[in-house]
């Protein structure tokens, strides 16, 4: 087996009293695109800059390709860095800050010459290599420390919520050219993001963190399709989450209200589970025989454009939002009404159980 | 590029009261300035061109020697006070501490002491510690009082140099020193240049505590101007005044413009930072 990218072992980081990150293991492959993925506070820059080494564990330890680094210091260590500010040296034109790790390194200059003239052309900037960075727009900005990071073929380039600044259209772009980017020079990527969308669309794969913890770590189907706890299946798009007893193939959410949940095991009768389904997992016409079904009420309906979302009451303080596509073969104007009685049903594997 | 909106008519009460000021202002210096190319000794009349006070001023052995001795104590104090008020600035600014912003209040006490007592006290402590009064003490004065205006400017440059650029020379390569050396202080050289420029110019004509400091010969210029109008006024030191006064106006120009040079797109800084050859 080949020898991860980047390995933590217990990392840990006390701030003032709090704990910011907490004994955390994790293995990340060579040539991989990994994303750190949580809310801010979560710990996931913490864990970044401990890996860049601007900021020192309090206990546990960092290993780049098999090597311990964690005492290392970060001018010392093969991991280059993408700032969420770019942190653009603005004193030096385009060429020299893309050049600048490589100077540091002592490579000749008909060398660096050649390889930043490359990696100018990488990032769709061949002809701003004189500029200044105050005379590039924000997306340009971050492909010049896209590229003064990447030329230096560091063994992890961490990127620190890269996109974050960019407006909505040119970071659907950049996300694009980011992950086919990495797929051509085939450099391990530890993106940290709070964008969901983000992480699932680039990523091979996604580590939830919370509360200075990985909650659930798998590839985005994985982690979408079957969260293993509340917060990843609140965090990562939308969930209706359903709590009570456990008993015989089913759970009791209210007094008028059990949910079978067929194929489950390791519950025992009594045990309190919660079970979440996501609103674009529910049919509400269509049923084949394996569904689950449960009879409802329109409460309210919301259009979205290309989907409308539905809440159905299903029982005594319980609705479940329900997410259609409007297909082209349904009327706009001929939908469910609130106070409709519908049915709504789902595919027994769609009804997760959490822990 | 948007205006702001302006008055359509000036008026003329506004108009009168700036006009007054800067005739009260200016005309006092411009009549030094036009007196110091008097053909005569007379203050009140003037009476035709001519150059002789400025010739007068440069075979003036005395007045000679202490204009090299005021450049001298400028010199060195504005370098003095650039190495320590930047080095005090960074350690204010990158070392966050509680202390810190004591330290950085106190560092601004010179700005607002009166410096007649600032000049009092250095004389007691040189008196006091047996320091024998020189050019040196003048200088030793000079660079202390002189730190905090090197170290509010550089500070302000500073605050907004965003410590991940600095991060960034780390992750590239740069050890702490390199990093100072490579990236915080070419984007500090505007403020370098201001401040250095600054310090020159108050030092340079600095009068209190020259007076105080200084030893017997050779005296920095403002004491010995001052020492030598008590004997008469000399139109000779009108030109020495006129001449000060225009070192004065270029180090100020030169502080105002350089740093908008710098930030052309010029290459300029390598001069400077020597560090980022081709």
């Amino acid at each position: 087996m080949n020898t991860p990218a980047v390995s933590l072992r217990g990392l840990t980081k006390v701030f003032a009293g709090a704990t910011v990150v907490d004994d955390l293991d994790l293995d990340v492959s060579s040539g991989e695109f990994f994303s750190l993925l949580g809310p801010s506070g979560c710990g996931k820059t913490t864990t970044l800059r401990i890996i860049a080494g601007f900021s020192d564990p309090t206990s546990g330890s960092v290993l780049v390709g098999g090597e311990d680094v964690t005492s290392t210091p970060p001018h010392k260590r093969d991991v280059n860095t993408v700032f969420q500010s770019y942190a653009l040296f603005e004193h030096l034109d385009v060429r020299r800050n893309v050049g600048f790790g490589l100077r540091r390194k002592g490579i000749d200059r008909a060398d660096i010459d050649r390889r930043v003239a490359e990696m100018l052309e990488l990032v769709e900037l061949g002809a701003r290599g004189k500029d200044r960075p105050s005379e590039l727009s924000g997306g340009q900005r971050q492909r010049v420390a896209l590229a003064r990071a990447l030329i230096n073929r560091p063994k992890v380039l961490l990127l620190d919520e890269p996109l974050a600044a960019l407006d909505l259209k040119l970071r659907h772009a950049m996300q694009a050219e980011l992950k086919s980017i990495q797929r051509e020079v085939g450099i391990t990527f530890l993106f940290v993001t709070h964008d969901q969308d983000e992480a699932l669309s680039m990523s091979d794969r996604v580590a939830i963190m919370n509360g200075g913890v990985i909650e659930q770590c798998g590839t985005p189907e994985d982690v979408y399709e079957n969260p293993t706890s509340v917060f990843a299946a609140e965090f990562i798009g939308t969930s209706n989450l359903m709590t009570g007893a456990y008993a015989a193939g089913a759970v009791t959410v209210a007094a008028d209200l059990k949910l079978p949940i067929p194929g489950h095991t390791g519950s025992t009768d009594g045990d309190q589970i919660c079970v979440a389904i996501r609103p674009e997992k529910i049919w509400m016409s269509d049923f084949t025989p394996a569904m689950v079904q449960t009879p409802g009420t329109i409460v309210s309906t919301s259009y979205h454009g290309s989907t409308t979302q539905y809440l159905v009451s299903v029982g005594t303080g319980v609705t479940i939002s329900v997410l259609e596509q409007n297909l082209p073969r349904m009327r706009a104007d001929n939908r469910w009404e609130p106070g409709d009685r519908v049915d709504i049903g789902w595919l027994p594997e769609h009804a997760v159980v959490l822990t | 590029m948007a205006r702001a909106r302006r008055l359509e008519r000036k008026p003329a009460v506004a108009v009168a009261v700036t006009v007054v000021f800067f005739a009260w202002l200016y005309l006092p210096i411009l009549t030094v300035a036009l007196f110091s190319f008097n053909d005569q000794k007379s203050l009140s009349a003037f009476s035709g061109f001519s150059l002789r006070w400025y010739d007068d001023f440069f075979h003036n052995d005395a007045l000679l020697e202490s204009l090299a001795a005021s450049l001298g104590i400028a010199l060195v104090s504005a370098v003095g006070a650039l190495v320590l008020g930047t080095m005090l600035a960074l350690g204010l600014e990158r070392v966050r501490s509680r202390r810190g912003r004591v330290i950085g209040a106190i560092t601004l006490l010179p700005l607002v002491t009166p410096e007649i007592v600032t000049g009092v006290a250095a004389l007691l402590v040189f008196t006091g510690v047996g320091l024998k009064l020189s050019l040196g003490t003048v200088i030793l004065a000079e660079i202390t009082f002189s730190i905090a205006y090197v170290t509010v400017i550089v500070r302000g440059r500073l605050a907004n140099i965003p410590l991940e650029v600095e991060e960034a020379a780390r992750d590239l390569g740069c050890t702490p020193l390199q990093s100072l050396r490579l990236v915080t202080l070419p984007a500090l050289v505007p403020a370098l240049l201001a401040s250095g420029l600054l310090v020159f110019a108050l030092v340079f004509d600095d009068f209190v505590l020259a007076f105080f400091t200084t030893g017997v010969d050779p005296q920095p210029l403002p004491v010995r101007i001052y020492s030598s109008i008590r004997f008469g006024v000399s139109p000779a030191i009108n030109a020495v005044g006129t001449l000060m006064l225009a070192l004065s106006a270029l180090l100020i120009v030169a502080a105002l413009l350089l740093p908008r040079l710098f930030n052309r797109k010029s290459s300029s800084l390598d001069l400077i930072t020597g560090g980022e050859r081709r």
